[in-house]
């Protein structure tokens, strides 16, 4: 049964149409990865499933639910959640008061504990997270995530700047919550690296819509993908 | 706690000044105190909420006319209580806060300089419906609003001395402050942090951006109808000055010298700022205006957390080690 149902979404900007009749089912408790070149609407998507935008037609159904143009705090009270591109954390206060806010519900504090640890920031607790390193405030923002407890995550170039060691923790901690937590997760991204390690179904854009979906080494070997990201083969060639 | 401390002495010294500063400056220091209020609940909706009001004045005006009108029993004649005077400016100013906020802050909102300059306009627009609105004494205002009359069971004693009314006053102040710095020390305080740096971020934790808005905009909005409607009772009138641009920009200076991220820093602005006008104005006359200009270009260029703030943060800190 899908969890999350897109119905032929589209959004246009001006004359751009950024999300041209995008359609996607995403099982309860999968992981799936959502990649394309830069501009092909991916973040687009994100802002019409979490309501920043409304789509110019089509519809967002979250378990069975239509959440279609309702605004981003309902729709996460609803249970998804979001992480932006650029870490989006809360710059003046600290790690844990960070984390005192994402956990709308309750302040429950071995839960909070228990974040820090799986997101490496326990001797950081009492930094400001506008004095972090770049990755640990990616981590922090995942961490945001997990307090506030939500049943579907949407990852927003999750190992954007982050290092190699960096970047698979991060594929261990996503299958991790998956599995622990039984999450599902929906991540955008362009490391393919990163991708390979999430071993996960993988759904390529472009131009708005999928071009193609399966698993990792499908993409990798498929002549469209290939061509959407290095150009077509004659020009290969010349290269 | 730190905070806390420098804030209680702070307050002690206030309480000890009567007997040293003598009856003049114990009157001046009353209507300090006020003002000093009004700068709290600019602090507070600036400072921490974000939310940068250029027309801070119309509540402070919105509270003195409310309590003007009904200590003087200019609506139920009988009903003259200082009490619901005060309770009524509050409430009064709160839900032009509400409403105004609404229409703000709904949608994609409005916010910056847009924000300022929109609310600087509606206190225009009031000053200069109060200049005009005859039934509330138009330009000339209301004049004989009674002192505040404090009752209890039965008994009932008139401010009208300086020494009592100052003690009154600052038990008001020492309330609203202590009262708004434990409301920012707890979880609605990082709320609020959280809203100002980061709404897009709070609001995909389900929080509603509009709501937190509106919280800060009319709390801060009932503290500053608060200082409005003691201040008519201190001067015994209200008028269009009360509502409009000057005071407004006045304030702003104040908590911008002071520090607007410290409710503290921003009171003392208030009230070292009013203290120095009247020092400076009489041995420098008009120039005290361009000392003042000078204060306030430091503070924004040089020390943007404000003059009293740096230095207070620094003595709290050197605690924390």
């Amino acid at each position: 049964m899908s969890f999350l149902e897109l119905k032929s979404l589209t959004k246009n900007f001006g004359g751009l149409c950024a999300v041209d009749g995008f359609s996607l089912d995403i099982a309860k408790g999968s992981v799936n990865a959502l990649v394309g070149p830069n501009g092909c609407g991916k973040s687009t998507l994100f802002n019409l499933i979490t309501g920043t935008i409304r789509p110019d037609s089509g519809e967002v159904l979250f378990a069975g639910v239509n959440i279609t143009g309702r605004p981003p705090h309902e729709i996460a009270r609803l249970g998804i959640g979001r992480k932006f591109q650029v870490p989006a954390i809360f710059d003046e206060l600290t790690v844990r008061e960070n984390l005192i806010v994402a956990s709308r519900k309750q302040n429950d504090r071995t839960a909070q504990a228990d974040i820090l640890a799986q997101i490496h920031l326990e001797d950081q607790a009492d930094t400001l997270a506008g004095e972090l390193a770049h990755g640990q405030k990616q981590w922090l923002e995942i961490g945001l995530l997990l307090a506030q407890a939500p049943a579907l995550i949407l990852l927003d170039e999750p190992t954007a700047g982050m290092t190699a060691p960096e970047t698979r923790a991060t594929a261990e901690l996503i299958h991790r919550i998956n599995r622990d937590r039984g999450l599902t997760v929906l991540v955008i991204e362009h490391d393919m690296g990163f991708i390979e390690h999430l071993a996960c179904p993988v759904h390529v854009m472009s131009k708005g819509k999928i071009l193609k979906s399966g698993n990792f080494s499908e993409i990798r070997n498929d002549a469209d993908v290939k061509a959407l990201y290095f150009g077509t083969a004659e020009e290969t060639v010349d290269a | 706690m730190r905070n806390s401390l420098i804030a209680l002495l702070i307050f002690a010294a206030l309480a000890a000044a009567p007997p040293v500063i003598g009856g003049y400056w114990t009157g001046q220091l009353t209507g300090y105190l006020v003002y000093g209020l009004l700068a709290i609940s600019l602090s507070l909706v600036w400072g921490y909420g974000g939310i940068l009001c250029f027309g801070q004045a119309m509540f402070f005006g919105i509270g003195g006319y409310i309590m003007a009108v009904i200590t003087k029993g200019m609506v139920l004649p009988d009903i003259t209580s200082s009490y619901l005077g005060l309770i009524a400016a509050m409430a009064g100013a709160a839900l032009f806060a509400l409403a105004l906020g609404y229409f703000l802050f709904a949608g994609r909102g409005i916010s910056g300089a847009y924000l300022a300059i929109i609310t600087l306009a509606i206190a225009l627009v009031l000053e200069r419906l109060m200049n005009n609105w005859y039934g509330l004494g138009g330009y000339n205002g209301l004049l004989n609003v009674p002192p505040i009359k404090l009752t209890f069971f039965g008994a009932s004693f008139e401010l009208w001395d300086r020494v009592p009314t100052f003690y009154a006053i600052l038990i008001v102040v020492a309330v609203i402050f202590f009262g708004t710095t434990a409301l920012l020390n707890s979880a609605y305080g990082l709320r609020l942090t959280a809203c100002r740096t980061h709404p897009d971020r709070l609001a995909s934790l389900g929080y509603s951006v509009l709501n937190i808005r509106l919280s800060v905009f009319s709390l801060s909005a009932a503290i500053a109808g608060l200082a409005g409607a003691l201040f008519v009772t201190l001067d015994g009138f209200a008028s269009p000055t009360l509502i409009g641009f000057t005071l407004s920009t006045e304030a702003l200076i104040w908590v911008a010298i002071g520090g607007k991220e410290m409710l503290l820093a921003a009171f003392l602005g208030a009230i070292l700022t009013r203290t120095a006008e009247s020092w400076l104005s009489e041995i420098f006359g008009d120039y005290w205006i361009l000392i003042l200009g000078i204060a306030f270009m430091i503070s924004v260029v040089l020390l943007p957390k404000g003059l009293l703030a740096t230095p207070l943060e620094k003595l709290t800190e050197g605690k924390r080690r």
